[in-house]
């Protein structure tokens, strides 16, 4: 298993926003998180990707405990996630974007930026290879210099994606990647996230399109009131009954 | 790395370096030599505030470094003898020293917390220069009798024109490399945290340690500042490093633009300029310097070295507003 | 060192430390609501101050009505203010900041222009003194104390059994979830800047007979405000309460054997520990 969370709560005050969650990601899938509004998802996002502190239990990841670790060292470990909301810079194009989450993660070191060491010159290097390769596979070449704030949502969706790519995580949290978009720029999205699956980056995602969780994903886990009441493949999830009662009944 | 090639900034260097170069043979008032002086001092702290103002932290406490350095130059060459030459580059270096600490304190706070703790800092700076140690630093009164540089390689530094030439090479020096700094990792990560702290994070940014880097990197440059600013006014007081002149180099940083290195260039000169040209209506230049503020802020807010770029951006739309009507493809 | 002349010094600060613990307030409430810090919220208080300086010396108005003229007016500054102004900034800490500055310069500038440069004094309504025990207390600074406690209650009553209040209170502690229950934002927020603003007004007015007047006066206790407001906690209006008091004692009673300038310097060291080791103060919640 990729990813594991054994007995994870997180408190607020009085509130359990997630309570005694155990759940499995297994490597190279695709794997649904959905549930009710209010259940807990984005909660877990943020606790895997180290934005909250959990109140109780443990992270593994690789088999390694990341519980406590900060954001950026989540990150270097491999897990990469996007946000709902700011996904991206805004005053950057499209290329510097990409470029900030490519950075080499082995240091920040200024005095090498400044008298351009040579090592750091053939990081700087790989980071921008990378980040042209990433604008090809993402098809976003004619606008690769356009600052982001005029792009429209879908590019702006499939940048968050690409650059949560380019930071080589091998585990992606994507939030919500198909929200606002139309029919055919979903199609686009979820092919791109099989392609991703393909690579063998395994992706664990949020959302709230049904037809395209079912259609995606390999195995589902749904949460109600911060608690999971069901795991499984898309079919099972489909037919499961404490499934249909929280949820699936209202979106008929 | 942020752009492609470094050529655009290093023509822009070259023209501000003309700009300084030519001025005084363009003019040899006096008093005109004395202000841009100052310019190209502020021009230094406000380049280095916005060093750090681009990692999204407002640092009250960037003027108390300007003022440690030139406390530190003046003793050096008063009390311990040294040359002015030698504690030029020292002076910044104490003031990086205390940065340091006062860093690693401060910069784990966000917003305006941070900026109320570095403001605490300033005025505890204040304080010290102004009621503490009285013996050492003057007290109330000031430390005076502060020497011009001494004579270097044949060049005397008494007189007003040597002083600018000096001071406009102090500038250069900083802004070619605050300049390359932008225009590095460092510059594209700074930009980064500003717009999103928390994305560049779990974009495995290393934050703090940016922040860090940009805070002692500010308050290098502010002692450079400060080490020129004892030796020319001779005199040092600590209401020359308070809230007043603090805020002004906030007001010129920002009025020009936090996004990018050349704004608080546009925003010193300018404001600068504005001021000059109020000088004489006292009070009326406070009220129209707070209208210029109020609404720069509320029509341009992201600084007015922003305004070609919208511009840029609203003719494209408009271009491409007029293509689509004619059904033709634009490129971008 | 007498329990007297101790008691004295406390006595001496706390004055000044409810005034300015009104100031406090007014800050934290704009704070918690819109999110912003205003720096020229002493121009506020100055303004309260020259409002009842004209009251007294134009219209030899009595105390309370010159009082209510500065809660009135000012208030109604500083709503025209935040719809101006603040209300596009709510959340920029930097813009906010810039913009206030612009606002602090202006209000001093009209202020230096209307009433020139010198101090004024407004004459004191009260005369005498009072004799509690062993130590003295001016009727005036007493009155200070009285009105600035009767405010104080009054706001709590407002925010606590009031709709409008109770509304204030909501937005203060999420914006977005009050509004999503149906508080006009907008409206809370207008309300509650012209509120805060009137907070300080009414502070200038109360000790525009104890300090003297000028367009300068605003300086002095924003910067105590400030410090009150993180030691309680900002955004927490009992923490501006504690604070205010601590900051009195501490004041009071530093004075008797530290320097004024060792005593400034132990303020803003409070500052610098606890922003350090409890940021949110001693009162504040999340």
């Amino acid at each position: 298993m990729l990813l594991e969370l054994a007995g994870v709560s997180r408190r607020f005050g009085g509130l359990a926003a997630v309570a005694d969650l155990s759940m499995t990601v297994a490597e190279g899938a695709i794997h649904g998180l959905i549930g009710p509004n209010g259940a807990g998802k984005s909660t877990v996002f943020n606790l895997v990707s180290g934005v909250l502190p959990v109140s109780a239990g443990a992270i593994r990841f690789r088999q390694a405990p990341i519980t406590g670790l900060t954001p950026a060292e989540i990150c270097r470990r491999g897990i990469a996630r996007t946000f709902q909301a700011t996904t991206v810079f805004r005053e950057y194009t499209v290329r510097q974007n990409l470029l900030v989450a490519a950075q080499p993660r082995v240091n920040d070191g200024t005095l090498a930026a400044l008298f351009r060491l040579r090592d750091y010159r053939e990081r700087e290097a790989a980071a921008v290879a990378r980040t042209g390769e990433l604008v090809s596979t993402l098809h976003l070449d004619l606008i690769a210099d356009r600052m982001v704030a005029g792009l429209p949502h879908r590019d702006q969706k499939a940048l968050s994606v690409g650059m949560a790519l380019a930071t080589g995580a091998t585990l992606l949290l994507l939030d919500e990647p198909l929200a606002g978009l139309t029919l055919a720029e979903t199609r686009e999205v979820m092919d791109l996230l099989r392609t991703v699956r393909a690579g063998g980056i395994t992706v664990l995602l949020v959302e709230h399109d049904m037809r395209a969780v079912m259609d995606l994903c390999d195995r589902i886990t749904v949460l109600d009131h911060g608690t999971r009441i069901a795991e499984g493949t898309p079919r099972e999830i489909q037919t499961d009954p404490a499934v249909i009662e929280a949820y699936l009944g209202a979106e008929a | 790395m942020a752009r492609s090639t470094f050529l655009g900034p290093a023509v822009t260097l070259a023209l501000v370096a003309a700009v300084g170069v030519a001025l005084p043979v363009l003019t040899q008032d006096s008093y005109h030599l004395d202000v841009a002086t100052t310019v190209a001092m502020n021009l230094l702290l406000t380049m280095s505030l916005r060093l750090q103002l681009n990692t999204g932290q407002v640092n009250m406490a960037h003027i108390s470094f300007m003022g440690i350095a030139a406390y530190a130059s003046a003793l050096a060459v008063t009390r311990l003898g040294l040359s002015f030459w030698i504690a030029l580059p020292l002076a910044p270096l104490v003031a990086a020293a205390f940065a340091v600490p006062i860093g690693l304190v401060a910069l784990r706070l966000s917003g305006p917390y941070y900026f109320l703790v570095t403001f605490a800092f300033s005025e505890v700076v204040r304080l010290v220069f102004n009621n503490f140690f009285v013996g050492l630093l003057g007290g109330a009164s000031g430390l005076v009798d502060i020497p011009a540089p001494s004579p270097l390689l044949g060049l005397t530094f008494t007189d007003k024109p040597s002083q600018y030439w000096l001071m406009l090479m102090l500038f250069l020096l900083g802004a070619v490399v605050l300049v390359r700094l932008d225009y590095s990792r460092f510059g594209l990560l700074s930009g980064a945290i500003r717009q999103s702290e928390l994305l560049a994070a779990t974009l495995g940014v290393g934050v703090l340690r940016v922040k860090l880097t940009a805070f002692v990197i500010g308050a290098v440059w502010a002692g450079v500042a400060g080490a020129f600013f004892a030796h020319s006014h001779h005199v040092l007081h600590s209401s020359d490093f308070g809230l007043e002149p603090m805020v002004l180099l906030v007001a010129y940083t920002v009025i020009g633009g936090v996004g990018s290195v050349w704004g608080p260039i546009v925003g010193t000169i300018l404001l600068t300029f504005t001021s000059e040209m109020l000088r004489e209506l006292r009070a009326y230049e406070t009220l129209v310097y707070g209208l210029v503020l109020i609404l720069t802020m509320l029509f341009v807010p992201d600084g007015l070295v922003s305004i070609p770029g919208r511009l840029r951006r609203a003719w494209q739309r408009r271009r491409a507003g007029r293509a689509d009507a004619m059904g033709v493809g634009v490129a971008a | 060192m007498t329990l007297n002349v101790l008691v004295q010094a406390l006595l001496n600060g706390f004055g000044l430390a409810m005034a300015y613990v009104l100031v406090a307030l007014g800050l934290t409430l704009i704070f918690s609501i819109l999110e912003i810090i205003n720096f020229a919220h002493g121009e506020f208080y100055m303004f309260g101050a020259f409002v009842t300086y004209l009251a007294f010396t134009q219209v030899k108005a009595p105390f309370v009505l010159a009082l209510l003229a500065a809660i009135v007016v000012v208030g109604l500054a500083g709503g025209v203010a935040e719809r101006l102004v603040f209300r596009h900034l709510r959340g920029k800490t930097l813009n906010a900041f810039i913009v206030s500055l612009g606002l602090l310069w202006v209000m001093q500038a009209v202020a230096q222009i209307i009433f020139g440069i010198q101090d004024k004094s407004v004459p004191s309504a009260f005369s005498g003194v009072l004799r509690l025990g062993g130590v003295f207390i001016s009727i005036e600074r007493f009155a200070v104390i009285v009105c600035a406690t009767l405010l104080i209650v009054a706001l709590y009553a407002f925010l606590e059994w009031t709709r409008v209040g109770r509304a204030m209170r909501a937005a203060a502690q999420d914006a977005d979830g009050a509004a999503l229950q149906g508080v006009n934002i907008e409206l809370i927020s207008a309300l509650g800047f012209a509120l805060g603003c009137a907070l300080a007004g009414a502070s200038g007015a109360l000790l525009a007979p104890v300090l003297s007047v000028s367009p300068w006066m605003g300086a002095l206790p924003v910067v105590k405000a400030f410090i009150i407001i993180i030691l309680g906690g900002m955004g927490s209006l009992p923490g501006a309460v504690l604070g205010g008091l601590i900051l009195g004692v501490v004041e009071g009673v530093g004075t008797l054997f530290f320097s004024s300038a060792a005593v400034n310097m132990l303020g803003f060291l409070m500052v610098i520990a606890i922003l350090v080791l409890r940021p949110r103060g001693l009162v504040g919640g999340a």
